[in-house]
Order: C-alpha cells, then sequence, then structure tokens
C-alpha cells in the first residue's frame, strides 16, 4: 500500500474522467471535451479530491448536478458519476429519452443491481439510444477521503447511520439492517479502492460486531468467486511491496464517549470544534457592520468567507496537528518571510530602475534580466503565499476569538486532568457556576466528561446540585439521563477506559510576554504544553499490532476472509506484528482521535495507520444526539 | 413533486436513496446472485489497473436479450444514424485541438535538439528552422483561437446556457494550454541562447591558440557584440606592413578568411538572439491575452460545490431586502388611514346626493 488511499481514489476518479481509459503520461494527446454530471454523493466524493482547475485541465468543461435543468448539448459525451438509486436511473433514463449528450459514460458509485441494469438498457432501448451509452462502470467509490489517511463513509443523509440511529432504544431490526449494508457496503468499497484483503479484529456484542460478520462475509464470497474477484490481477501487483496484509480494527463508538466531547487545543481539531469545518472546507461569518436596520431584518450584516484547507497548503500539512500557540508563533514566522521576501522583490525593481541609466555592461544587464524574470516568475508563489498566511491568519484569529470569549483553556485543563485522573486543582462546581466560562454547551460537556470518567459514580446529593448549577446554568440536561443508561450498561462490561497518563504543564505568561511583537495577543490565555497521552482507541490498535496480551483486546474476535472455513475461531494466526493498520470507529468519530492516531504513528517507524468513522462530528453535534437519545 | 410511494425504495426530500423497498428484501441479496450463478452473462474482470468493474459486455448482452424479445411486439424503430451532426464549432475546436498537439511534439524534438552541447555538431540550421516553424504554428493556432472566440462570441445569442459556458470553457482550456507551450517554447530558446554563450566562449577558447602569434587578428575574437566596420579596419591593419613576406601574407590570408567566417558566424549569431528576442515579445502579447481570458473566468482555486454557497448567500440577501421592503410597505399605517378617509369621504357624497 504505497499509495495512500487519497491518491488512490484520485487516480481512479483520474482515470474515470478519461473516459475510462489508462491515463498516458504523454500531454501532446489531443484534448476531449467532456460534461460532468453528478448527483450530491458524487459531488461530496470529487469536491475534496480534484478542483475546479484539475477537472478543466482533464477536459471537463461542465460538471452539472444531475437532478438539476440541463441543457442538451449533442455533440460532447457526458460522464455520469451517481449513486445507483431508483431516483437516479429515471433521470438517467430520462436524459436519454431527450438525447442531452452524444455518448454516455455511466459509472455508479458502487455496485449497480442487475434490475436496474435492465431498467437503463429497455429505457436506452425505447429511445434508440443503445449506441449511445458507450461504458458502464461500477466504480466502487463510495467514501469520502479527506487526508491522506483519513476517510468518512457519506455526508449526505449521514443521520441514517448516525451514533443516534444506531442507538436508539426503539430501533427494529430491519433498520439496523439497512444501516449495516450501508456501512459494508461503503467499508468493501474502500478496501476494493485499496486493493488489500484485511484481517479484522472486534470487540463482542455490539454494532461493530455485526458489522465485522457482515463485511467478512461479503470479502469472502467475493474472493470465492474466481473469475469475478475484484482483489485479483493487476491490483495486488501494482501498489502492494508490503507482503503482510493490513489490520483492520472495528470500534463502537461506546467504548470511549468521552473523547468527543472532549475540548482540544490542536489546530484542526479545534477549527472543527469551533468553526464550521466540514469537507476540509471552514465557513467564517465576520459580523461587519451594525446598521439601524428595520425591524425583521437581521440585525447585522454577516460576510460569510469560506476556506478551502487542502492538501497543498504546506503550512496547514505542516501545523494541523500542533497545539495552537505554536500555529499562532508559525503564523507570525511565515508572515515575516513573506515580508522579507516582498522586500527583496522591490528592492530589485529600484535597482533595475537605477541601472537603467547607466551605460552598464552587457553582462550585468543580463544578469539582472534573469534576476527580474526569476523575480516575475516568482510573484505567483509569493502572491500565493499571502493568500494562504491571509487565509490562516483570518482563521486562527476567528479561533482565538471563540477561545477568549468561552474560556477554552481552562476546560481543556481541567478535562486533561479529568481524564488522566490527576489531582483538580478547581472544583468542578466552581467552573459551571462561573457565568463567563464558556456556553452552557461548554459546561455540560465538561461534567458529562467527568461523569463518564469517574471511578466510582458520584453520590446522588451530589448529582442534584451538580444538576442544579447546570440548570442555572442554562444547559439542557437530557444527554445525561443517556449517559447514566450507557454507564449502567457499560459497567456490566469491563472496566471503564481509562485515558492514559497526561500531564498538562502551563508554561504561564511569562513566554508570552516575551514575544511582544506577536499579533496575536494572547494574554489571559494559558500557554498549555501538551504532553503524549493514548487514548482508549489508540491503545486497543496498540495492543493488536504489536499482538500484545491485554485482557481488553484479548477478547476480540478474528476474522479472516481469506481462510477457507468458518470464522468462529477467535484465535488469530498471525504471530507478527502487523505494519498496517486501519482503525473503523461505528458511530462516528472525530478528529481528536485522528490527530491522536497520527502522533501514535509518528512515533513508530514504518507503521501506517487509516483512521475512518461513519460519520464525522463535533462535540456540539454528538451532545444533540445525545440529548436526542435521553429523551426517549 | 412527491408522488406517493407505498412499497417503492425509500428516500428522503431530496431523493436521496435511504434504503431499499420493504416489500423486496431479496434485491439486496441478487447482486451477488447473479454474479456467481450466471457465469455465462458475468463480465470478465477487467480492472485496467484500478479497482472498477466493467459492466459494458452484460449491458449490451442485457440489450440484445431485451430487444429479441421485444422485435416480436413491436416494429423495429429505425436506429439512429450513428454518425451524428457535429457542429462547426466541435469541428473547428477538433481540428485545433489536434494541431496543437502536433505542434507540441514539433516542440517536444525542439528541447532534445536545443539541449545538446556538443561543440561540433550544431544542427544550427535545423534549429532555426523548426524555431521558425514552431513559431508560426504558435501564431497561426493564436489566430485560429481569435477566430473560434469571435464565433462562439457570435453564437451567444442562439445557444443554451450550458452550451455557451461549454463554448466559453474549451476556448478558454485551448489558450491555457497554447499559454503553456509558449512558456515552454520561450524556455526552450532561452535555453538555447545560453548554449550559444556557452559554445561561444568554448570556441573562443579553443581558437584562442591559433592566432596566439599573431596579435593583430586577436582583438577581433573578444569583443561580443560586432560590427563588420571593426574587422574590415583588423585587415586594414594586417596589410599596413606593407613588404611583408608571402608567408605574412598567405597567414594574412588565412587570418581575413578566418576572419570572414568569424564575422559570418557572429553575424548569424546575432541574428539568431534578434529573432529570439522578437519571438518573446511576440508571446508576451500572446500571455497578456491569455492572462485577460482567464480573470473573466477566475476558477483557479474554486471547488465543485462553491455554486451552491454563492446562491446561498444570494438568496439570503433577497430575503433581506424582500423583509425590508415588507416593513416599509406595512409601516405605511398613514396611508391608509388617509385612504380610507378618501374612500368614506366619496361613499358619503355619493349617498348623500343619490338618496
Amino acid at each position: 500500500m504505497a499509495a495512500s488511499v487519497r491518491e488512490k481514489q484520485t487516480a481512479a476518479l483520474k482515470r474515470m474522467l478519461n473516459l475510462n481509459a489508462p491515463l498516458l503520461k504523454n500531454t501532446a494527446s489531443e484534448p476531449v471535451w467532456k460534461v460532468l454530471v453528478y448527483d450530491r454523493f458524487g459531488q461530496d466524493i470529487i469536491s475534496p479530491l480534484l478542483s475546479v482547475k484539475e477537472l478543466r485541465d482533464m477536459g471537463v468543461t461542465l460538471h452539472l448536478l444531475l437532478h438539476s435543468d440541463r441543457d442538451p448539448i449533442p455533440d460532447v459525451p457526458a460522464v455520469y458519476f451517481v449513486m445507483p438509486t431508483e431516483e437516479n436511473i429515471d433521470r438517467i433514463c430520462q436524459d436519454l429519452r431527450n438525447q442531452l449528450y452524444e455518448a454516455y459514460y455511466l459509472n455508479f458509485i458502487s455496485a449497480i443491481s442487475r434490475s436496474k441494469l435492465e431498467d437503463i438498457a429497455s429505457a436506452a432501448l425505447s429511445a434508440n439510444a443503445v449506441t449511445q451509452i458507450t461504458k458502464v462502470f461500477d466504480q466502487y467509490l463510495n467514501f469520502i477521503t479527506l487526508e491522506d489517511d483519513m476517510f468518512i463513509l457519506c455526508n449526505q443523509n449521514k443521520e441514517s447511520i448516525s451514533y443516534h440511529a444506531i442507538n436508539k432504544p426503539d430501533i427494529m431490526d430491519t433498520d439496523m439492517e439497512i444501516i449495516m449494508d450501508t456501512i459494508v457496503d461503503s467499508l468493501f468499497c474502500f478496501f476494493v479502492t485499496l486493493g488489500a484483503v484485511p484481517i479484522i479484529r472486534c470487540p463482542r456484542g455490539n454494532a461493530a460486531e455485526m458489522v465485522a460478520v457482515k463485511l467478512d462475509k461479503k470479502l469472502r464470497e467475493n474472493l470465492r468467486d474466481a473469475r469475478n474477484s475484484l482483489f485479483t490481477g493487476d491490483n495486488m501487483g501494482s501498489g502492494q511491496f508490503s507482503f503482510q496484509r493490513p489490520l483492520f480494527v472495528l470500534v463502537d463508538r461506546n467504548l470511549d464517549l468521552a473523547t468527543p466531547l472532549h475540548h482540544t487545543w490542536t489546530y484542526q481539531a479545534l477549527i472543527h470544534d469551533v468553526l464550521d469545518f466540514h469537507l476540509n472546507r471552514v465557513n467564517i461569518e465576520e459580523a461587519s457592520s451594525t446598521e439601524a436596520s428595520p425591524a425583521g431584518a437581521r440585525p447585522k450584516k454577516k460576510n460569510k468567507r469560506c476556506y478551502d484547507l487542502t492538501s497543498a497548503d504546506k503550512f496547514w500539512q505542516k501545523h494541523k496537528g500542533s497545539p495552537f500557540p505554536e500555529v499562532a508563533e508559525s503564523v507570525q514566522e511565515e508572515l515575516d518571510t513573506y515580508r522579507a521576501q516582498e522586500d527583496e522583490v522591490k528592492r530589485l525593481k529600484s535597482i533595475m530602475g537605477l541601472e537603467g541609466e547607466d551605460e552598464g555592461a552587457i553582462s550585468m544587464l543580463s544578469d539582472n534580466t534573469a534576476k527580474l524574470t526569476s523575480a516575475v516568475s516568482s510573484l505567483p508563489e509569493l502572491l500565493e503565499k499571502k493568500r494562504l498566511i491571509d487565509l490562516h491568519t483570518n482563521v486562527a484569529t476567528a479561533v482565538l476569538d471563540h477561545i477568549k470569549s468561552r474560556k477554552l483553556d481552562v476546560y481543556f485543563e481541567y478535562e486533561e486532568k479529568l481524564m488522566s485522573k490527576s489531582t483538580l486543582d478547581k472544583s468542578l462546581l466552581d467552573i459551571i457556576s462561573d457565568p463567563d466560562a464558556g456556553t452552557p454547551e461548554d459546561k455540560m460537556r465538561l461534567f458529562l466528561i467527568f461523569y463518564i470518567t469517574a471511578q466510582m459514580p458520584p453520590s446522588e446529593a451530589d448529582v442534584e446540585q451538580y444538576k442544579k448549577a447546570l440548570l442555572d446554568a442554562g444547559c439542557d440536561l437530557s444527554p445525561l439521563n443517556y449517559i447514566k443508561q450507557w454507564k449502567a450498561f457499560t459497567k456490566m462490561a469491563a472496566a471503564p477506559a481509562n485515558y492514559g497518563n497526561s500531564g498538562v504543564k502551563p508554561m504561564g505568561l511569562f513566554s508570552r510576554v516575551m514575544n511582544t511583537g506577536s499579533q496575536f495577543v494572547m494574554e489571559g490565555v494559558k500557554n498549555l504544553v501538551l504532553k503524549q497521552h493514548n487514548l482508549p482507541v489508540t491503545r486497543i490498535l496498540d495492543n493488536l499490532m504489536e499482538i500484545k496480551s491485554n485482557p481488553e483486546t484479548d477478547d476480540y474476535r478474528y476474522f479472516d476472509p481469506k481462510m477457507l472455513r468458518g470464522s468462529e475461531s477467535s484465535i488469530p494466526r498471525n504471530k507478527n506484528p502487523f505494519q498496517e493498520a486501519i482503525v473503523f470507529v461505528v458511530g462516528g468519530g472525530n478528529y481528536i482521535e485522528y490527530q491522536n492516531l497520527v502522533d501514535y504513528t509518528k512515533a513508530r517507524q514504518g507503521k501506517r495507520i487509516f483512521y475512518g468513522c461513519s460519520e464525522l462530528f463535533n462535540a456540539g453535534q454528538f451532545l444533540k444526539q445525545l440529548s436526542q437519545l435521553g429523551q426517549k | 413533486m412527491n408522488t406517493r410511494r407505498r412499497h417503492g425504495p425509500r428516500s428522503n426530500e431530496d431523493g436521496v436513496y435511504l434504503g431499499p423497498s420493504l416489500t423486496q428484501p431479496q434485491l439486496l441479496q441478487q447482486p451477488d446472485a447473479p454474479l456467481s450463478t450466471s457465469l455465462p452473462l458475468a463480465p470478465p474482470v477487467d480492472l485496467g489497473g484500478g479497482s472498477c468493474r466493467d459492466r459494458t459486455t452484460e449491458f449490451q448482452s442485457v440489450c440484445r436479450s431485451l430487444q429479441g424479445r421485444q422485435n416480436g411486439l413491436q416494429t423495429n424503430k429505425p436506429a439512429l444514424s450513428a454518425v451524428r451532426q457535429r457542429s462547426d464549432f466541435t469541428l473547428v475546436a477538433k481540428r485545433i485541438g489536434r494541431d496543437l498537439s502536433n505542434t507540441f511534439a514539433k516542440l517536444e524534438k525542439l528541447t532534445i535538439l536545443a539541449k545538446r552541447k556538443s561543440l561540433f555538431d550544431d544542427k544550427a540550421t535545423e534549429i532555426d528552422e523548426l524555431t521558425y516553424i514552431v513559431k508560426q504554428d504558435i501564431n497561426s493556432l493564436n489566430k485560429q483561437i481569435a477566430q473560434l472566440q469571435e464565433l462562439v462570441r457570435s453564437r451567444s445569442g442562439q445557444n443554451g446556457r450550458h452550451l455557451q459556458t461549454h463554448s466559453n470553457t474549451v476556448v478558454v482550456s485551448l489558450q491555457s494550454k497554447l499559454a503553456a507551450m509558449s512558456n515552454d517554447f520561450k524556455s526552450v530558446l532561452e535555453v538555447r541562447t545560453e548554449n550559444l554563450k556557452q559554445q561561444h566562449s568554448r570556441r573562443e577558447q579553443f581558437s584562442q591558440a591559433p592566432t596566439h602569434y599573431s596579435p593583430n587578428a586577436a582583438s577581433p575574437l573578444q569583443a561580443h557584440n560586432f560590427n563588420p566596420g571593426n574587422s574590415l579596419l583588423m585587415q586594414d591593419e594586417s596589410r599596413s606592413p606593407g613588404d611583408v613576406s608571402i608567408d605574412m601574407d598567405s597567414r594574412a590570408s588565412q587570418q581575413m578568411q578566418l576572419v570572414n567566417e568569424q564575422n559570418s558566424y557572429i553575424q548569424s549569431r546575432a541574428d539568431t538572439m534578434q529573432n529570439i528576442e522578437t519571438t518573446i515579445v511576440e508571446l508576451g502579447s500572446i500571455f497578456q491575452q491569455l492572462a485577460h481570458m482567464v480573470k473573466e473566468q477566475e476558477e483557479v482555486v474554486q471547488r465543485i460545490d462553491h455554486n451552491v454557497e454563492d446562491a446561498h448567500f444570494n438568496v439570503e440577501a433577497a430575503h433581506t431586502e424582500i423583509l425590508k421592503y415588507f416593513q416599509s410597505v406595512s409601516g405605511n399605517r398613514w396611508l391608509l388611514i388617509k385612504i380610507f378617509l378618501i374612500l368614506m369621504v366619496f361613499f358619503i357624497v355619493f349617498v348623500v346626493f343619490l338618496a
């Protein structure tokens, strides 16, 4: 698996756009113009990977939604990238009847069933367009890759496979089946794209086990059918330099409910928590002017700015896992380097102006010409750099505003102490009753983490006291009901999750005072240094990858789809530590876990870890789901 | 329009698929069944180095079987002619694309030639020819693309909205490819000038030795920029020691020949450099045109879901405006009262005068 999942998915998309012919390196080939038609699923998959410019380079002149009004463009082929649902098939048949395009290349995101294929065939026959449908492909790309090593399942109707949907008490078996099938379909597509058959480990007794069983069955059936297997042939040989199979760890969200509620301190996770961030795009609202306006209209005019945080942005790649103060410093440094370069270009201009009057020697002129050409060609780079610096300045400022107004650093410190069971210097009640430390949501989160991580449940009187304080602060108490149920449920299972040791040292305000030139005046915000600690998911992964024996993970089931016989044995056959692993959280994940896994990978050479989840939520969204569950 | 579906597949408001219909649970298992049981119809493994499956042959066999079934029931509709009428736009665009790729191939050959650094095997004529050809090609392509743009502008009235966007994008994309090629061409020319300079300095080093013992003729080889007047001066100087031996004469004539050779050589070099300069200037104009075009489009770092946000923003702004207007309209209570009074007055007048 030398290439990352993102590269493989991008390569698959580019091949599809090249009219399903393999891509040649030859740039001298004739351009072929085409139209790309997608539905919302396809849009979500393509938008983090290919920008409009890259689409244009591939010859795509128009990109349109399937269910919009489309004019006929009679002499251009069209590439469709849609899910094989009833509505989409109907719309495709309608397009065939209306003869919108010259040729149709149909690519379905996941496998299309035989009956739907027959529907299209009959529509094509009645429209006399059979020769126009040039290719029909199953692309097996039903997942969204956000980072090189992180993927989520879907964004469009994620309510159907959310934590709430899986864990609600009145769920029916058929609903559960459908949810499981959706998840398994996407996971299957992921493994087909990756080109490897994994070894599956999962805990017992929850949704993760159901997913593992179904996935194992599906992989096994596909491998059994040697003629049609998707895992043989070129697929295995090309990217696969390691002869080991990857490890696929399925965990359930119920294993660790404190991490999604945790307040965080790293850049990417903070952006996700505090701002509106999804599919690698940040939306910031800047309240600009307050004008007197008639009643009923918006009180303030808000400017919405959106920024894309992509893999081409070197600053982002370097700093998305750094703690926030480091990010602030780095932005400042980048700004200084940029200003220095800008000054140099300006100086060059003035030199040129002076030398033009002299009858300088020709060699001097040519040298300057060369310098000028290099300066001119580096201007676009400089502009791009400036744009990125502006972007990060704005984003970091917005995050900083939130931190200051909600005192998120206090929460972070306190929660770290709670999770590592070190001594607390302030009582919980103080923080909850403090009126300007954070929104009611923040207080609720803190209290829930306290409740979850407490070794012994607090006494009833204490709980009542806390409840009163929370109600005074304006919190909604329904998540608490659900957490109580959950805690009672998991107490029957293993011991509560240990969050490992972590020490949080506040570096105090002195170092901040020394950076007086800093644009980010972080007075009053503590400069907290993160120490390395492992979240439960990381620990489980560590145990399984290194084949360590641990009471927590010894009981995990073991599936190997390549084995010929049944999978009832839970004895792992593989004695060597794994080099590659994929962690998947059923029920939702977030950037904090992802960051923790990335840090774990950095500490160990030669291991690759992918992180996936069925949906990505931040603490606010998770809290909403918990309150929905608690109200039942 | 949401038609009521009792047993069809379930979906939410957007028409997003949420699951199969409840009365057809077996559809989920069907994809597996036909692939494993009906082997004759299963497609052969055709991955092409990727992770997708080609269902085209399966589709075509389905079509054939359906057609066979339908043949007995209906009359055969005439099949659509395979050769469809292509619009002029597409034909012209295709031709330009083909020319572009040809020119690109020539440019690659030129690159290889220009990178050679050998002193004696310098294919100056070939390089010059190729340079000239490529320059002509770029110019003609530029004109063709400009014509295409005119064509698109003239057709903008009768084209549909999408067709117009498509045509514009095609023109812009052709221009950007041309600009990229011109860029490469420019760098090739720069490489060539560098090599020329180096060759010149090396030649000067090598040919410094034979003329070392005639200090008179040493100087013509040192100046970079040259004019014929200088060399004539040298020739006069070498002839001025009048009653020299025949040896000197022959040597002088030899040197004259050498000087002549050098002269024409350097002349050709100067010409080439001048050519290169003019070419760069012309390329600059092409760049400017393209920059203008690109500014109009401005799609460099957008993503495909960007328009949605714009539309949303505009709708919000429109909503605000409408609310404001509504407030202003409903706030005019005095207006309403006045109108009401006038109506009452008219009513009373009517009643009084008619009654």
